[in-house]
C-alpha cells in the first residue's frame, strides 16, 4: 500500500472526531473518554430540562457506555494495522492488503451494515415498535430528546454494523491466511509479532459481541429485539473467537526454519549472569508454535536462568561433508520456566509437551526413568525435571555460510 | 600440566564448537564454529568476521563458554562434552606489515592447524580480509558422559586443580 493510503486507514468515525477539536487534539483513548462525558453531560441536562426519570438517564448512560467500550475495541483495529509490518511472502502480503483495502475502503462500506441496521431499527421504532420509546422517554417526549435518542441510537447501530463487518472480514483473513500458509516455501512467513496482533483483535472482537449484552435491559420489554441481541452477540463471539483459533494455528516460522526445528533432535541453550556465560546441549519438542526444553532442578543453567531469563537457543544441523548443507538457527529472547504453580492453569499443555517428549525420545524417556540414575536426572515431571518454554524476540538462521535474519 | 585424557579427546576429536557470548546487558548470543584446541597454551581457537555479532559482545564483555560434544538421539548416556569457559581475546587485525612478528607467527601456525583440520571443507581458501583469530584462554572446564560430571579448574599459576 502506499503511504498516501496508509494514511487513510480511517473509518468515517475515525475521521470525523479527528478533525474535530478538542478530540483531534488527544490520543485516541482520552478522545474516547471525553466523547463518554460529553454525551453523559449532555443526557443528563437534557434529562433533568424535560423531567426524565431515573430509570431513563440509567438507559441513556448504558447505551452511551455500551457505545464507547466499542469504540475502545474496534479503533483499535486502524492503528494495530498500520503498525503492521508486511509478512515475508508475496501471496500472505496481498492477502492482507486486500483484507485492509477493504476494512478501510475509500468508499466508505463499512458503514453499510450500520445503515442498514439504524433505517430497519427507526422504522420499527416508529412504526411497528411497541412501546419502547415511551418506556424510556415517556409520553410525547420533545423533539431535542427524540433527536438525543436517535443519535444515540446512531451510534449503537454503526458500532453494531462495524462489529459485523470486522468480524466477518477477520475470519474470512484467518481462513485465507492458513491456507496460504502451507503453500510456503523456504523462508516465507508472516511475522510472529503480526500473528500474534491479528489474534489479539480477533479476541477484542469477541469481547465487543459480549458486550451487547449489556443492551439487553433496554430492550426487555421487546422479545423480538433482545433475540435478535442474543444472535448478534454469538454471531460476533463466535466467529472472531474461531478466527482467533485459526491465526493461532499459522505457523510463525518460515517453511525452512520449522522443519529444521521440527526434525532436529538436540539444542543448545546459552544462559549468561553477570557477564558470566554458560552453554550446554539440551533435548526439546516443538508442538508447531512453541519450543520447550526439559532440565534438571539441579542444573546450573536453571539456576542462572532464574536469575537472567535472557537466552539464546539454538539448533543445527551439522555435515561436515558438505558444508553448504549445514543449517543453523538461533533464536534469542527470554524463558517461561514451569513450575508447580503452574500446574492448575497450565496443566494440559505440562501433560501434552510431556507426551511429546516421549514420542520424541522414547530410549531417554526410559532410560531416565531408571532409579540407578542421580535423583535429579530421573524423570519425575515438575519435580525433579524442569519444563522451560522458549519465548523467541529475534531469530537468526545460517544456511551454508549465509546468515540471515528473520523477522518474529 | 595437561587436562585430563577424556576432555583432550572431545577437544581433538570433534568439528564443530558452540560459542556463547554475551552483550553488556546480559543478552547471551550463541553461534557454531570451527576450532582448534593447543595444548601447549591449552587453549582454544577460532576464526570469525570482525563484525560478527559475537565480536561485538567480546569487545564488551570477554566472558565465553564453548561446548564441544558427541550426541546421541537414542542413548543419553552416550552423550559427552565439555564445556570450556574463560577469557577471549581476539588478535589485533592490521596491515600484515604492521603486525608483530608474535601475531604473524600465531595467525601462521593457527592457520596451518585450521588447515590440516577442516581440510576438506576450507581447501585452499585463504583467510578473509575481515577475519579475525578469537583465542579463548580456558579458566575452567566441564567434562561429562551421561549422568556422569568432572571439573576442572586453572590456578593462577596454570596449575589445572
Amino acid at each position: 500500500m502506499h503511504e498516501s493510503a496508509k494514511k487513510e486507514m480511517k473509518w468515517i468515525y475515525e475521521e470525523i472526531v479527528g478533525r474535530i477539536p478538542p478530540f483531534s487534539m488527544l490520543s485516541y483513548q482520552y478522545s474516547i473518554l471525553l466523547q463518554l462525558f460529553f454525551l453523559l453531560v449532555i443526557g443528563l441536562i437534557l434529562g433533568f430540562i424535560f423531567n426524565l426519570g431515573t430509570i431513563s438517564l440509567l438507559y441513556g448512560s448504558l447505551a452511551i457506555l455500551v457505545a464507547v467500550s466499542w469504540s475502545l475495541l474496534i479503533l483499535q483495529l486502524g492503528p494495530t494495522l498500520r503498525k503492521f509490518r508486511a509478512p515475508l511472502s508475496k501471496d500472505e502480503n496481498e492477502l492482507l492488503e486486500q483484507y485492509k483495502g477493504i476494512l478501510f475502503h475509500r468508499n466508505h462500506y463499512e458503514a453499510i451494515p450500520g445503515l442498514a441496521i439504524f433505517i430497519t431499527f427507526m422504522l420499527y421504532l416508529f412504526y411497528y415498535g411497541p412501546n419502547l420509546l415511551e418506556s424510556w422517554l415517556g409520553k410525547n417526549p420533545h423533539i431535542l430528546l427524540l433527536l438525543f435518542v436517535s443519535l444515540l441510537i446512531w451510534d449503537i447501530c454503526y458500532r453494531m454494523g462495524l462489529g459485523l463487518w470486522t468480524s466477518v472480514l477477520a475470519l474470512w483473513r484467518s481462513l485465507r491466511l492458513k491456507k496460504l500458509s502451507e503453500k510456503r516455501t523456504e523462508l516465507e512467513h508472516t511475522p510472529y509479532t503480526e500473528l500474534r496482533s491479528l489474534r489479539r483483535l480477533d479476541i477484542n472482537n469477541a469481547f465487543f459481541g459480549i458486550i451487547s449484552l449489556l443492551l439487553i435491559p433496554l430492550l426487555q420489554t421487546d422479545r423480538l429485539l433482545v433475540t435478535i441481541i442474543f444472535t448478534f452477540m454469538v454471531f460476533v463471539t463466535l466467529i472472531s473467537a474461531v478466527s482467533a483459533y485459526i491465526v493461532s494455528k499459522v505457523p510463525w516460522l518460515p517453511p525452512d526454519i520449522y522443519n529444521l526445528v521440527n526434525e532436529s533432535s538436540f539444542a543448545y541453550i546459552g544462559v549468561s549472569f553477570k557477564g558470566v556465560t554458560h552453554v550446554t546441549p539440551v533435548v526439546y519438542v516443538f508442538d508447531g508454535q512453541e519450543i520447550f526444553f526439559n532440565t534438571s532442578k539441579e542444573s546450573k543453567k536453571l539456576k542462572i536462568m532464574q536469575k537472567n531469563n535472557k537466552v539464546a537457543f539454538l539448533i543445527d544441523k551439522r555435515d561436515m561433508s558438505n558444508i553448504y548443507e549445514n543449517k543453523a538457527v538461533m533464536f534469542t529472547g527470554v524463558v517461561k520456566i514451569y513450575g508447580l504453580r503452574d500446574v492448575p492453569l497450565q496443566l494440559k499443555q505440562m501433560l501434552e509437551v510431556r507426551k511429546l517428549f516421549i514420542k520424541k525420545y522414547p530410549e531417554y524417556t526410559r532410560k531416565y526413568s531408571t532409579s540407578e540414575l542421580p535423583r535429579a536426572w530421573q524423570l519425575t515431571p515438575i519435580i525433579a525435571r524442569i519444563l522451560v518454554e522458549v519465548k523467541p524476540a529475534k531469530i537468526i538462521y545460517w544456511r551454508g555460510a549465509k546468515q540471515i535474519s528473520v523477522p518474529v | 600440566m595437561i587436562f585430563p585424557d577424556e576432555m583432550r579427546n572431545i577437544l581433538y576429536g570433534n568439528y564443530f564448537g558452540y560459542v556463547c557470548t554475551s552483550d553488556r546487558h546480559d543478552q547471551p548470543h550463541l553461534t557454531p564454529v570451527f576450532f582448534v584446541y593447543d595444548e601447549h597454551s591449552r587453549k582454544i581457537f577460532f576464526i570469525t568476521n570482525d563484525r560478527s555479532k559475537k565480536v561485538r559482545n567480546i569487545s564488551e564483555n570477554p566472558n565465553v563458554s564453548i561446548t564441544i560434544d558427541i550426541r546421541d538421539p537414542v542413548n543419553p548416556f552416550n552423550n559427552e562434552g565439555v564445556m570450556a569457559q574463560g577469557k577471549a581475546r581476539i588478535t589485533e587485525k592490521a596491515p600484515i606489515y604492521f603486525m608483530s612478528e608474535e601475531t604473524l607467527q600465531l595467525y601462521y601456525d593457527i592457520y596451518m592447524e585450521f588447515k590440516s583440520k577442516y581440510q576438506q571443507v576450507i581447501e585452499n581458501k585463504p583467510l578473509g580480509e575481515n577475519d579475525v583469530i578469537v583465542q579463548i584462554n580456558i579458566e575452567k572446564m566441564v567434562y561429562w558422559r551421561g549422568p556422569h560430571f568432572k571439573s576442572v579448574r586453572i590456578d593462577a599459576e596454570g596449575k589445572i586443580i
